[in-house]
């Protein structure tokens, strides 16, 4: 040791209160900075995902509805309280183009699809971050106490603005007005940043990042209620309850009927407002707290909770009910509404030429081509349970219980029996729900047991989607993002199957199926799935015994 | 499934490759029933992937494993039966308690004795009613010690066990292990803290890019290096010219008036025989420690007694 202590450097004299309030924001820019780089990926692949699927829908539009006459019979059947519901209040019903259609139909989903986005992308960079451990390593760099929420702020900003001018462009791209393309892009774009700014105050109550996505998206569906309720109340104008959501803000832009932009003030107000108050309570409590207590837990588990299959209900569960719910409500909905399309069809025998069986087998046409989106919304959740399998095993879970007396085989498939019986259930809950609500909309007793067994007749498909990722678990476990690039291949090709060349959907478990109830029964196809998908799993057990854990 | 007197764990010439590097490259390690066997080696030499393949977890690409007799890759789950586990980075299910996560690990190996756990549980002061992503790494790391020692098994395989650990409970972590060990338990001991291993391990392997290059009992391991001896002397400058010439002594110097060496194990006797004509005034000796075994592995610079 040398005699002479280095001299301890003498702390900054008190900084003149304006440097001290922009100290509290210093660092930003580096923070943005690194975000968007976080980010680099997924950001792109929203963006292309968004506009390009939004922009196609509205190329199929223009192409399923050529003539006024056309577009005006679909107005009719968007007048009823379900498809204001689903859709928006309607504006420009009386004249329906094309765009007004893109913006009634398509413009409440677009939205949500931005919100949870945003959402997640906000909870990710600070209670993510926080959780990790990450904010305090970087806040113990000359960052200061305010730049995390700034950048958070600044990230998903720009993320709704770029999506939503992307979005603009794209639309303008298959030929609809420019300035009704911009007031909707921006419309979506500012419904994601308000409860992406949301999700900031969420990020501030709770410590976990799961709890307040959770949060966050409970907000979207208070949201999405509201709009839907209040649009019913008061349809072709929106009600004071659309006016407290802010899809109603967005769909108040009535792009592409009379274009007005002062409602886009709103969320940007609501934004500033959410935004100052997080930072606010961010400021109030200490790093890695919440301001909501935690409560403790049992201290001995449960009898229940006796091996891997309980322990993976417990972690996936929330997740499952939360996708059996939107099966159900999908599934009811289509119910519902399944009395407007007979009527539709009923009132214009034009279009009735094409069903020759009449009315009656048009709805059913519409009934097996909404249980599609079921199974691709079962699918996604299958897939989510294999990503979770392969979760625990990168987390070094699956090597702690391995190292007790369980075998391989046993992990896994104790883990692909919750989720198989999962998805299962999922899509015959489906199948009940719309089953009762058609039966009582169309006033047919029978179409319960029709779309029960329909629904039945999809799950080897379904589980042939859910094998698949399976396999690649098995088989390179590296490349999950593989399973996860097939369930988009099944889903596009489910939901755009009208629209997408022919032929397109040839490696789609989903288009061998028999689109019951407007088809027979087809036990062939059926039993071949059946076949494959206990090939797929199995395979991928079998692969996953003989290679080596991930961690 | 073992018989008393083999080797608990017995691994010859393991091999484990991860793309073009070499984790593991002609691995032995020999683990005899009973003993307390500490594995040491730095970051990256291949301690946690040799756990890993002697529990099943990795294959190796070459070489053989035995634990309790058993092939780990082929018999994992019967095993399994006989061994517990601590990992080195304890992940565990997050929205569990942790108590939660004891009961269910319990479980899964056919269950635990409760006044066992309990025992634990209060030993480690461990507070089994919050979630385990609310713990911290010392709290996690003694929910997966609580885990395995409640387990009635014969071999114990700790991965760096007490990394995140406080001195109290690094000390109480201590005396269940010598408990283990007067109970016959078998206990493999990865570890960085070389004062822990020294007060627990009869037997020591070192191992350095995936090969192990020291193994033996800590005694024979001391009996290869050097002792470091300071002496006070009444001549010595003429002490320290007679060191310079005799054989078995490294870097003899004089500090603060005393002159210190060290001295080859087998010259200790021939050394210390020639310092009385020098005038002795006191002396120091000690063997040298485990850290220091562990730098001269390493190639740092070793000599300076501290």
């Amino acid at each position: 040791m040398t005699a002479v202590a280095a001299p301890v450097p003498a702390a900054r004299p008190a900084a003149p209160a304006a440097r001290r309030a922009a100290d509290r924001w210093a660092g930003t820019g580096a923070l943005v900075r690194v975000a968007l780089r976080v980010e680099r990926v997924r950001l792109p692949v929203w963006l292309v995902a968004v506009a390009g699927l939004t922009a196609a829908s509205a190329a199929s539009q223009a192409d399923l509805f050529p003539t006024a006459e056309s577009r005006a019979a679909r107005a009719e059947l968007m007048r009823s309280p379900a498809a204001t519901a689903l859709g928006g209040p309607g504006y420009g019903l009386d004249d329906y183009t094309i765009g007004a259609m893109v913006a009634n139909e398509l413009g409440a989903w677009v939205a949500l699809a931005l919100a949870v986005l945003s959402v997640l992308l906000v909870v990710r960079h600070l209670r993510g971050a926080e959780e990790s451990g990450l904010l305090e390593v970087v806040r113990s760099t000359p960052v200061g106490r305010d730049a995390p929420v700034l950048a958070a702020v600044l990230v998903v900003t720009l993320a709704d603005l770029a999506i939503g001018l992307a979005l603009a462009a794209a639309l303008v791209g298959t030929g609809l007005p420019a300035a009704g393309a911009l007031a909707f892009g921006l419309g979506c774009g500012l419904v994601g940043l308000t409860f992406g700014a949301t999700a900031a105050v969420a990020a501030q109550l709770v410590t976990h990042a799961r709890t307040a996505s959770m949060l966050g998206l409970a907000a979207i569906g208070v949201g999405f209620a509201l709009r839907a309720a209040g649009d019913v109340r008061a349809p072709e104008s929106g009600s004071a309850l659309s006016w407290l959501s802010p899809f109603g803000w967005s769909q108040a832009t009535r792009a592409w009927v009379d274009e007005r932009w002062w409602p886009l003030a709103l969320p940007v107000l609501a934004s500033a407002a959410a935004f100052g108050l997080a930072a606010l309570l961010a400021e109030r409590r200490d790093l890695g707290d919440g301001l909501l207590p935690e409560r403790p837990g049992r201290a001995h588990a449960s009898p229940r909770l006796t091996g891997i299959a309980a322990v993976t209900l417990r972690r996936l569960g929330g997740a499952l009910a939360g996708w059996a719910v939107a099966v159900a409500a999908v599934c009811g909905l289509v119910g519902v509404l399944a009395r407007e399309v007979v009527q539709f069809l009923e009132d214009e025998p034009a279009l009735a030429a094409f069903f020759p069986e009449g009315a009656a087998s048009a709805a059913d046409a519409a009934l097996s081509r909404y249980l599609l989106v079921a199974v691709a919304l079962a699918a996604a959740a299958g897939v989510q349970g294999v990503a979770a399998a392969r979760a625990e095993e990168a987390a070094g879970r699956a090597a702690h219980v391995l190292a007790g007396p369980v075998g391989r085989a046993r992990w896994l498939g104790a883990q692909l029996a919750v989720v198989l019986g999962a998805v299962a259930a999922m899509v015959l809950l489906g199948g009940l729900v719309m089953g009762v609500t058609a039966a009582s909309t169309l006033g047919d007793p029978a179409l319960v047991g029709r779309l029960l067994g329909a629904a039945l007749a999809q799950v080897p498909a379904l589980w042939a989607v859910t094998g698949a990722a399976v396999l690649v678990l098995g088989v390179a476990p590296r490349a999950f993002g593989l399973a996860w690039a097939y369930l988009g291949y099944v889903a596009l090709s489910a939901m755009l199957g009208g629209v997408l060349p022919e032929g397109s959907d040839v490696a789609s478990p989903l288009r061998y199926t028999p689109g019951m109830p407007a088809e027979p029964m087809d036990w062939p196809a059926v039993l071949v799935l059946a076949a494959l998908a206990a090939a797929l799993v199995t395979g991928g057990v079998l692969a996953f015994r003989r290679r080596d854990l991930l961690a | 499934m073992t018989d008393s007197d083999s080797a608990a764990v017995e691994a010859r010439g393991l091999v484990k490759a991860f793309g073009r590097r070499r984790a593991l490259d002609g691995l032995d390690l020999s683990v005899r029933a009973g003993e307390v066997h500490g594995f040491l080696g730095p970051n990256g030499a291949g301690k946690s992937t040799t756990i890993r393949v002697l529990l099943g977890m990795l294959r190796a690409d070459a070489g053989e494993a035995r634990v309790l007799g058993a092939d780990p890759w082929r018999d994992a789950v019967a095993l399994h039966h006989h061994l517990a586990y601590v990992p080195g980075e304890v992940d565990l299910w997050p929205n569990l308690t942790g108590g939660e996560a004891i009961d269910l690990l319990g479980r899964l190996r056919g269950g635990l004795d409760p006044r066992r756990r309990a025992d634990l549980v209060e030993r480690f002061e461990l507070d089994p009613t919050v979630r385990v992503r609310a713990y911290s790494k010392g709290n996690r790391q003694k929910v997966a010690l609580v885990a395995a020692l409640a387990a009635d098994v014969p071999l114990l395989v700790l991965d760096e066990p007490t990394s995140g650990l406080d001195p109290l409970m690094e000390a109480e972590f201590q005396r269940c292990i010598r408990e283990a060990a007067a109970a016959g338990r078998t206990v493999l001991l990865s570890s960085h803290i070389l004062a822990e291993v020294e007060a627990l391990c009869e037997r020591v392997t070192i191992i350095r890019a995936g090969r192990a290059v020291r193994s033996g009992t800590l005694d024979e391991l001391r009996g290869l290096t050097r002792t470091a001896v300071v002496v006070s002397l009444r001549d010595a400058d003429g002490a320290l010219a007679a060191l310079r010439s005799a054989a078995g002594v490294h870097d003899p110097a004089r500090v603060d008036g005393h002159v210190r060496l060290d001295v080859d194990a087998d010259a200790l006797d021939d050394v210390l025989a020639l310092l009385p004509r020098f005038g002795v005034r006191g002396v120091t000796a000690h063997p040298p420690t485990l850290e220091d075994l562990f730098l001269r592995e390493y190639g740092e610079a070793v000599g300076s007694p501290r």
